[in-house]
């Protein structure tokens, strides 16, 4: 009956991945994303730079450090994993509170996006356009865990 | 609706993890349906009917303002 959900055996390379991905993410945010580290040749489509113009076109060859491309990599596909992995009984409560959840991120991640485009301009809302890469899976996994747990409930 | 699934499963003397495995949901929803937070589909009240060997409207009752 669920469908789009991989097995159980997914969550934990997903928490790894997504844990890591977050704690190096916020070092590399720390450090304003910059970073040498990892320069390498990347295939580039549609690059416009208005400086160094020498390699604009539609397919192009550059340089670049890779290290917020790995990271971005890590959250999206450790989230991905996390969030839609079966839980170890999937049944139809279950996916009752992941759809609830599902819901809950997409109202919120936009609520704040409205909010931030009224009140933050130029390079702060740039920031926030990069949270906003990952808040609604975020959203989705704390809310949707949060519920799960506090619904495993006691013995009366 | 409410339901008597603690009732029964007091009877049968099953604890909620007995009663989630012997019919395959989790723990979750055995708790959320005895605190009326949770309405099952069909399909599960039929399972539990079966189990505690009653008829279905023995278990789940519809109240006045449903």
């Amino acid at each position: 009956m669920m469908k789009y959900l991989l097995s159980n055996k997914f969550k934990k390379p997903g928490w790894v991945l997504l844990v890591v991905g977050i704690t190096f993410g916020i070092i590399h945010a720390l450090n304003d994303f910059e970073s040498d580290l990892l320069t390498v040749k990347v295939i580039s489509l549609f690059h416009n730079d208005i400086i160094f113009s020498k390699n604009n076109g539609l397919v192009s060859i550059i340089e670049d450090s890779i290290v917020d491309e790995i990271l971005t990599l890590m959250i999206i596909t450790g989230g991905l994993l996390v969030g839609f992995s079966k839980e170890k009984i999937e049944d139809e409560f279950i996916s009752k509170i992941r759809l609830s959840s599902l819901k809950w991120a997409i109202l919120i991640n936009y609520g704040i996006l409205l909010f931030a485009t009224l009140f933050f301009y130029h390079t702060n809302f740039m920031s926030i356009m990069i949270y906003n890469m990952f808040t609604p899976l975020i959203i989705f996994i704390v809310r949707f865990n949060y519920i799960v747990y506090k619904k495993t409930g006691h013995e009366e | 609706m409410k339901n008597n699934i603690k009732v029964q499963r007091a009877i049968h003397d099953l604890t909620q993890a007995d009663l989630a495995e012997k019919i395959g949901v989790s723990r979750q929803t055995i708790n959320a349906m005895e605190k009326n937070k949770y309405v099952p589909s069909t399909l599960l009240a039929l399972k539990i009917a079966r189990l505690f060997k009653k008829p279905v409207e023995e278990i789940f009752i519809l109240e006045d303002e449903d």
